[in-house]
């Protein structure tokens, strides 16, 4: 089990000529599924330059995995998958030999390759389509391929580069939910995405970036704050419960068949349990409503800017 | 059922999960290999479908059959009291063949052109490698499969030749330089071609443009060589001759077989010729290697 934080960025600055793509970042990001997020030009695409030792940082440190990437990138690009959000691919071999081949560049032994790139394709669900030219793939297929192909070398940290872009709603649960089993393997992700709900599904740690600078970075569910009001789903006697609700001064409202009341504090919450206790309503559900990502980026970034 | 199993009934589906690798893993040199022997495959048409297989092995069989023709010539006349009749020299087998031009206008943009066109580039140098592991892999490659084409039919025509003639062991004795002269000189013309291939190949992404420049680089240098040298006696060649990129390894070839230029070649008679080619060579390799250094410095500053 590999210890201490996932990455580091010291007074991270990367300039180019006109652009400062990254600003002064510093943050220090544990272990297991992070999701980067960003609008397009936030910085993502640099991020994983610099964490792949492909760009070197203008200012500051980069430690990826507990290796500084400017004083050893072979070593940083010896531990990371790569998944790029753009076509990336040789159409004209097959799923097979690509994996195999990535697999050995990533330093396995051709024989160690062919067996894990194998293994992974099954992982993905491309078992029975593997030895079929990836020309004739669709984007989920090869989404699944590129996947695979990060994840041939058993790396510590796989890069994911908008990894839902492209997909029909069903193929994007599917790549949510491989990208969410990784993190059962022990394998850490960084998942770059500018659509908040993907990383609300499956990250447990949020990194956001705006502009080249660092708006929020926590624990996913620390993000997500209270707002202050339960939804109570009692099937057909909501009419009745809300009524109940005005009797006692609470604000209540039916929203989607659902009730959406306005507490403050937990003896509220105890005020509508007992309520619907004592009009012999059925309690399906009573959730406390949090913010979304969305809400947190929006708010975060106003904020700093 | 058991952990992982999916499915009931007679029947069950196993997910077989993720596994950890825990071998032994290269680096550098492990994945400059890798994409040596991907390279080579590609070249070759192997793992491929058949018709990627036609040019490659077309190309073999065209090259070898002069040492063929040669050895039955040597079977049929061999009882003969006259001198062997001999089809081809050693040194005439080196680079012989135009086909070698063809097959370098072919596979060279066919082993570069496609990552770039197709991306692939940056999954490639995500892996433990840096550019002057991809120009090696990519220009060792060609130079293998060249040098390989070259040095297979003149190894042929040895062991035939050896054979039909009247000792085996005394043709061996006595043609011993063969072993190192052949090697050498196919040596330096694989390199030349392969690294002028690449370095043209690896300015475009478009394999047709990349074939057609190449074939154009040689065609054009061998004209423009020839209008300048015009007609010439033995011993009597011009320096100009230098500009043929496409006729210089066979200048070198001369200086390994013979010590010397061949007198009878549009270099023959140059003061220095032989250094003069060397120098060029040497130039022309630098410079195309400079041109993939700059093309696969992937790494930004």
């Amino acid at each position: 089990m590999q210890t201490g934080p996932l990455f580091r960025l010291e007074s991270l600055t990367k300039r180019y000529p006109g652009v400062t793509a990254l600003d002064d970042l510093t943050v220090e990001v544990p272990r297991g599924l992070v999701g980067l997020v960003g609008a397009n030009g936030a910085g993502k695409t640099t991020m994983f330059r610099l964490m792949l030792g492909l760009a070197r940082p203008s200012e500051g440190r980069l430690e990826v995995c507990g290796v500084d990437v400017a004083a050893d990138p072979i070593e940083v690009r010896s531990r990371l998958g790569y998944m790029p959000e753009h076509e990336c691919l040789p159409l004209d071999q097959t799923a097979a030999d690509v994996v195999a081949t990535f697999g050995e560049l990533s330093g396995l032994p051709a024989r160690d390759a062919r067996q894990r790139a194998s293994d992974i394709l099954d992982l993905v669900g491309l078992d029975e389509a593997r030895f079929r030219p990836i020309s004739g793939f669709s984007t989920g297929m090869r989404q699944r391929t590129k996947l695979a192909q990060a994840l041939v070398g058993d790396p510590e940290l796989v890069l994911l580069d908008e990894p839902t872009a492209g997909l029909d709603p069903v193929g994007r649960e599917e790549m949510l939910a491989l990208v969410a089993r990784l993190g059962t393997f022990g394998i850490s992700v960084l998942m770059a995405t500018h659509l908040l709900d993907d990383v609300q599904q499956v990250c447990d740690h949020v990194l956001m970036i705006d502009g080249g600078h660092l708006v929020v970075s926590g624990a996913t569910e620390s993000l997500l704050e209270r707002t202050g009001v339960v939804t109570v789903d009692v099937g057909s006697g909501r009419d009745a419960l809300v009524a109940g609700l005005a009797g006692l001064g609470l604000t209540a409202r039916v929203v989607d068949d659902l009730v959406d009341v306005t507490i403050d504090g937990d003896d509220d919450l105890d005020r509508v349990r007992d309520l619907v206790a004592d009009l012999g309503l059925p309690l399906h559900r009573l959730t406390t409503r949090s913010t979304s990502l969305d809400e947190v980026f929006l708010r975060r970034a106003g904020e700093s800017s | 059922m058991q952990p992982g199993a999916l499915g009931g009934g007679g029947g069950a589906v196993y997910d077989r999960g993720y596994r950890p690798y825990e071998g032994p893993r290269g680096r550098r040199g492990a994945a400059t290999l890798a994409l040596f022997k991907a390279s080579v495959r590609r070249a070759l048409g192997l793992r491929r479908s058949w018709r990627q297989k036609v040019a490659p092995f077309t190309l073999l069989a065209v090259v070898t059959m002069p040492a063929i023709v040669n050895i039955g010539v040597g079977y049929v006349t061999r009882d003969q009291l006259t001198d062997r009749i001999e089809i081809i020299t050693y040194r005439d087998y080196v680079g012989v063949s135009s086909a070698l031009l063809l097959f370098i206008a072919i596979v060279a943009p066919d082993v570069i052109c496609p990552d770039r066109r197709q991306r692939v580039l940056p999954l490639m140098f995500s892996r433990p490698l840096v550019g002057i592991d991809y120009v090696a892999a990519k220009v060792g490659a060609i130079v293998a499969i060249l040098f390989a084409f070259s040095f297979i039919p003149q190894m042929i025509l040895f062991i035939g030749n050896m054979l039909v003639s009247d000792s085996a062991l005394d043709y061996f004795t006595g043609h011993l330089d063969v072993l190192w002269k052949v090697p050498l000189a196919v040596l330096v013309l694989s390199v030349h071609y392969a690294v002028i291939g690449v370095a043209i190949a690896s300015l475009t992404d478009r394999r047709i443009v990349a074939g057609a420049s190449v074939i154009g680089l040689f065609l054009v240098t061998s004209i423009a060589s020839g209008v300048l040298v015009g007609d010439f006696q033995a011993g009597e060649g011009s320096a100009a001759a230098l500009i043929n990129v496409l006729a210089l390894p066979l200048y070198l070839r001369d200086v390994i077989f013979l010590g010397n230029i061949d007198p009878r070649s549009p270099l023959g008679g140059v003061a220095n010729g032989g250094l003069l080619a060397l120098v060029e060579f040497l130039a022309v390799v630098a410079l195309g290697l400079t041109v993939l250094w700059r093309r696969y410095r992937w790494t930004e500053h």
